[in-house]
């Protein structure tokens, strides 16, 4: 069954766009929306905190919200190192 | 104008059921942060804030979280303690070009808070110092910013100081 979208749809894209790199997106909450799951989430991890990352339902400002949110997953250090491999720490 | 910074905490035993907290500082007005939750017992907090100065925008945010979560710790304010990798990355050269720049100004590259196998800086002292040498180009706002953040990590760590420091800071005074 397709999850929920998201009613802002600056979020939406940016949900979208994070579930393509491999990202879980779990819906629940109140404040909350939602909960995107990093694919990795292992001990090397750099950026920790944010391998889970809550969503909001109302965001103050949906399009720096949604652009924050792009970050997380571009900033992943696994996904970083993947996407090129010769980055050094 | 908007200003982004990350703030994180250690949360209190006792008071670290994450979902529960989230909801908390969605009713105290943290709405305009991205709330980590990726660690146990740790909560990250990305604030993109609109105020009239970085140092309002940041003292703001501390006071929200505060409000939601009074037992939290901070543990540390960014963008502040940088290595030469996120120092780069916020400057917007690479790596090898920062590590030039450090090896050939021995003389007045800003010391480190720490050196060793991976030596950390205050960001506010390597963009002023960047500043000095011109042709930089930095993002709107990130010097403030660093100052800022530099500011709540020192008031932090300043609480920590025992008394019979004041003798300490007269012999680094010289």
């Amino acid at each position: 069954m397709p999850r929920l979208s998201h009613s802002k749809k600056d979020v939406e894209s940016a949900l979208s766009y994070a579930e393509k790199q491999g990202w879980r997106v779990d819906v629940g909450g109140g404040h909350a929306w939602g909960k995107i799951y990093c694919p990795y989430n292992d001990h090397e991890c750099r950026c920790g905190e944010f391998c889970i990352t809550s969503v909001w339902s109302t965001p103050k400002s949906p399009s720096n919200y949604a652009y924050a949110l792009r970050r997380v997953v571009d900033n992943c250090t696994t996904h970083r190192k993947q996407r090129d491999p010769g980055a050094k720490e | 104008m908007e200003y982004t910074f990350t703030l994180k905490y250690q949360l209190a035993i006792g008071d670290d059921e994450q979902d529960s907290i989230v909801e908390r500082l969605g009713a105290a007005g943290c709405d305009d942060a991205l709330v980590g939750i990726g660690l146990p017992g740790r909560l990250a907090l990305e604030f993109t804030r609109e105020a009239d100065s970085a140092q309002a925008a940041v003292s703001s945010a501390l006071a929200d979280v505060h409000r939601a979560v009074p037992s939290a710790a901070l543990i540390e304010a960014a963008p502040d303690l940088v290595g030469l990798t996120d120092a780069a990355q916020i400057v917007g050269v690479s790596r090898q070009n920062m590590r030039k720049l450090m090896l050939a100004h021995p003389e007045n590259f800003p010391v480190p808070v720490h050196e060793g196998s991976a030596s950390i800086w205050h960001l506010a002292d390597i963009l002023d110092w960047l500043q000095t040498r011109g042709n930089y180009r930095l993002a709107q706002g990130m010097r403030e910013l660093a100052q800022a953040a530099m500011q709540v990590n020192l008031a932090k760590e300043t609480r920590r100081l025992t008394h019979p420091a004041a003798g300490v800071r007269e012999a680094l005074a010289g």
